[in-house]
C-alpha cells in the first residue's frame, strides 16, 4: 500500500522531468475541438435530493484508439424503483426473514438492523461489477478470491474485513448487482442471514416494515400531516399558487420522506422571497422570511435532526434569510 | 471556458496553467487510490489528456478541480477494471514514480489506522470520505465530482464520518442514538497535515 501522501508532499517528488514531458506528449496529441455538442445542464442534476442508484453520469474511455466520452444525460438520473435498483421484477422487494432484524433504512440502499449489528444491500449497475470484485480482492495486502456462496438463489462472491464484518457481491441480475455487506455477526451468523433473505412482493415489504416507514400508500396523509404540523407553527402552509408536489414515489424511512416534503415546502418559501425581493415585493418578502424564520421549530425538522444534517443545511439557509439575504446556492442545496 | 472560441494559443496557454495549477492535485488523488505509484501516473496522464481534449468543456474558478477529480474518477474507474492503458503518454513520469515514491512515508494525509478503519466502510462511504479527508472537499464540491446533489451528500458525509469514528472508538455515539451533526473534530484528528 502506498503511503497516503499529501498534495504538498507529491509537490516536492523529483518529477520535474517526466510531469514537463507529459504535458508536451499531451499537447502534441490532436488539438481539442471547439465544443460541438450542448453540454448537459449541471443544474439538472441536482433537482433530485434523493441518491440516484445509478452511478456517475459520465465515462471517460478509448474506443478505437479515439478518445470518446459519453455523455448519458438524464436518462441516467432518473431514480429507480426500490425493484429495479435491486435487479428484481416490478413489484419484488428484499426482506430479512429473521428474528430480532427489522428494516433501518432505505431510499439510499437497504439497510436491516439488529441491535448494533447491520446487513446493508448496496446496488450497483453492472458495468461496475468487476471494478469492485477486483477492489474487494484486495481487502487484505495479498489479494484473496471470494469465496462462492448463494444469495437469493443467485451466486454471489464473499470476503471478510474481519472476523465479524464479511461482504458479498451478487452476480448481476437485469443489469444490476448487490453487495451485501453485514457488521456485528461472525461468519457463520452472516451465512446464515444471507440464507434468511427472500424476495417478496411489494405488499409482503411494506408489511414488515417498522412502523416510522412512509409506505406509498400511506404517502398522501403523511405528506399532509408534515405540511400541517409544520404551519401549525409557522402560521402558513405552501405560498400561494404552489403546493406540494408528491409523486408516486416509494416506500421510504421518515428521514427520507421528510426531506421530500420539507425541502419542498422550505424551497417554496425560499422561491417566494427570492421572487418578492427581485420584484421588490416588501410585503411578501417579509412573510417569507418569517415563515422561514420559524423553521427551527417545524416538527419534522427537529425529528430528523437525530438522523442527519439536512435540518441544519435549512436552519442555515434561515439564518442568512433572517440576515436580509437570499442564500445563495439555495436550490442546489436542497435540490428544489 | 465553454462556449468560448479559443485560438490554439490561447488554449495551450489555457492548458498549461490548467496543468501548473492542478497536476500535483490529480497526481495526489491517483495515488492515494491505486496500489502502484506508476499506475498514478497512467490515470494522470489519460486524466489531463480528457481535459485537453475537453478544455471546452471544463468549468472556471473554483469548480475546475472538482470538475477534474471527477474525470479522474472515472478514469481510475476504468483503471481499476482493468483497461489496459489507453495512452503512451507519460513514460518518464511512471519511471519517476516508481522509483521515488516508495521512499516516502512521512506528510500523509491519515494514520494507517484510519485507511484500515476506512476500508471496513461501504463503498459509497468510503468514496466520500476519501474526497472530504484526502482531496478536503467539502460536500458541494463531493457533489461535483460525483454528479450528485449537495443535499444528498451532506447527510452521506455525515454519517459516513460518524460510521467512521465508531470504527475507531473515538467519540462513539450513545446507543441507538444517531447524532450525526453534533461538533466533530473529525477533520483535526484525522489529517495529519493541513493541506
Amino acid at each position: 500500500m502506498i503511503p497516503k501522501l499529501t498534495d504538498d508532499a507529491i509537490s516536492r517528488l523529483p518529477l520535474e522531468s517526466g510531469r514537463a514531458e507529459l504535458l508536451e506528449e499531451i499537447m502534441s496529441t490532436v488539438a481539442p475541438e471547439r465544443q460541438t455538442e450542448p453540454l448537459a445542464n449541471p443544474a439538472s442534476r441536482r433537482t433530485r435530493w434523493v441518491a440516484p442508484l445509478a452511478a456517475a453520469a459520465v465515462v471517460a474511455g478509448l474506443a478505437g484508439g479515439t478518445l470518446w466520452w459519453q455523455e448519458h444525460g438524464p436518462s441516467q438520473h432518473h431514480h429507480l424503483s426500490a425493484a429495479a435498483s435491486l435487479g428484481l421484477a416490478d413489484g419484488q422487494q428484499v426482506e430479512l426473514d429473521a428474528p430480532g432484524w427489522h428494516v433501518d433504512s432505505m431510499g439510499d440502499g437497504l439497510r436491516f438492523r439488529n441491535g448494533d449489528a447491520e446487513l446493508e444491500i448496496t446496488t450497483y449497475p453492472a458495468k461496475y461489477y468487476d471494478s469492485y470484485v477486483k477492489d474487494r480482492e484486495y481487502i487484505e495486502e495479498t489479494p484473496v478470491k471470494g469465496q462462492p456462496i448463494q444469495v437469493l438463489g443467485r451466486p454471489a462472491l464473499m470476503w471478510a474485513y474481519s472476523a465479524t464484518d464479511h461482504t458479498a457481491i451478487r452476480e448481476i441480475e437485469n443489469g444490476r448487482w448487490m453487495e451485501l455487506r453485514a457488521s456485528g455477526v461472525d461468519e457463520a451468523g452472516y451465512l446464515a442471514l444471507l440464507g434468511d433473505l427472500r424476495v417478496v412482493s411489494s405488499a409482503e415489504f411494506e408489511a414488515s416494515l417498522p412502523d416510522d416507514f412512509v409506505t406509498v400508500a400511506e404517502r398522501p396523509a403523511a405528506a399532509q400531516q408534515i405540511v400541517d404540523d409544520i404551519a401549525s407553527v409557522s402560521g402558513a402552509g405552501f405560498p400561494d399558487g404552489t403546493a406540494l408536489q408528491l409523486g408516486a414515489g416509494e416506500d421510504l424511512d421518515r428521514y427520507q420522506f421528510g426531506v421530500q416534503v420539507v425541502g419542498q415546502y422550505a424551497c417554496a418559501w425560499l422561491e417566494a422571497l427570492d421572487n418578492a425581493k427581485t420584484h421588490q415585493q416588501t410585503d411578501q418578502a417579509a412573510e417569507a422570511a418569517r415563515v422561514l424564520g420559524t423553521s427551527r421549530q417545524w416538527p419534522i425538522l427537529k425529528e430528523m435532526n437525530s438522523d442527519g444534517d439536512y435540518p441544519e443545511v435549512v436552519w442555515d439557509y434561515a439564518d442568512q434569510v433572517a440576515a436580509g439575504t437570499v442564500p445563495e446556492g439555495y436550490r442546489e442545496g436542497l435540490g428544489c | 471556458m465553454s462556449d468560448v472560441a479559443f485560438s490554439l494559443d490561447d488554449r495551450e496557454r489555457a492548458f498549461r496553467e490548467l496543468y501548473a495549477a492542478h497536476f500535483d492535485a490529480i497526481l495526489g488523488f491517483a495515488l492515494r487510490r491505486v496500489d502502484r505509484p506508476e499506475d498514478a501516473g497512467d490515470v494522470t496522464a489519460d486524466t489531463f489528456l480528457v481535459a485537453w481534449r475537453r478544455l471546452a468543456h471544463a468549468p472556471q474558478g473554483p469548480d475546475l478541480r472538482p470538475w477534474l477529480y471527477g474525470v479522474a474518477r472515472r478514469v481510475l474507474a476504468n483503471h481499476r477494471r482493468g483497461e489496459r492503458r489507453r495512452t503512451a503518454l507519460g513514460d518518464r513520469l511512471r519511471r519517476e514514480l516508481s522509483t521515488h515514491v516508495p521512499d516516502l512515508s512521512d506528510d500523509v494525509v491519515q494514520r494507517a489506522d484510519v485507511t484500515d478503519a476506512m476500508r471496513r466502510l461501504s463503498a459509497r462511504d468510503q468514496e466520500v470520505l476519501e474526497l472530504h479527508l484526502w482531496e478536503g472537499l467539502e460536500s458541494r464540491e463531493i457533489a461535483e465530482v460525483l454528479g450528485l446533489a449537495t443535499a444528498v451528500v451532506r447527510p452521506r458525509l455525515s454519517r459516513a464520518r460518524s460510521r467512521l469514528r465508531e470504527l475507531l472508538g473515538n467519540d462513539p455515539s450513545p446507543p441507538g442514538h444517531h447524532h450525526s451533526d453534533r461538533p466533530e473534530p473529525l477533520t483535526a484528528e484525522l489529517i495529519r497535515k493541513e493541506r
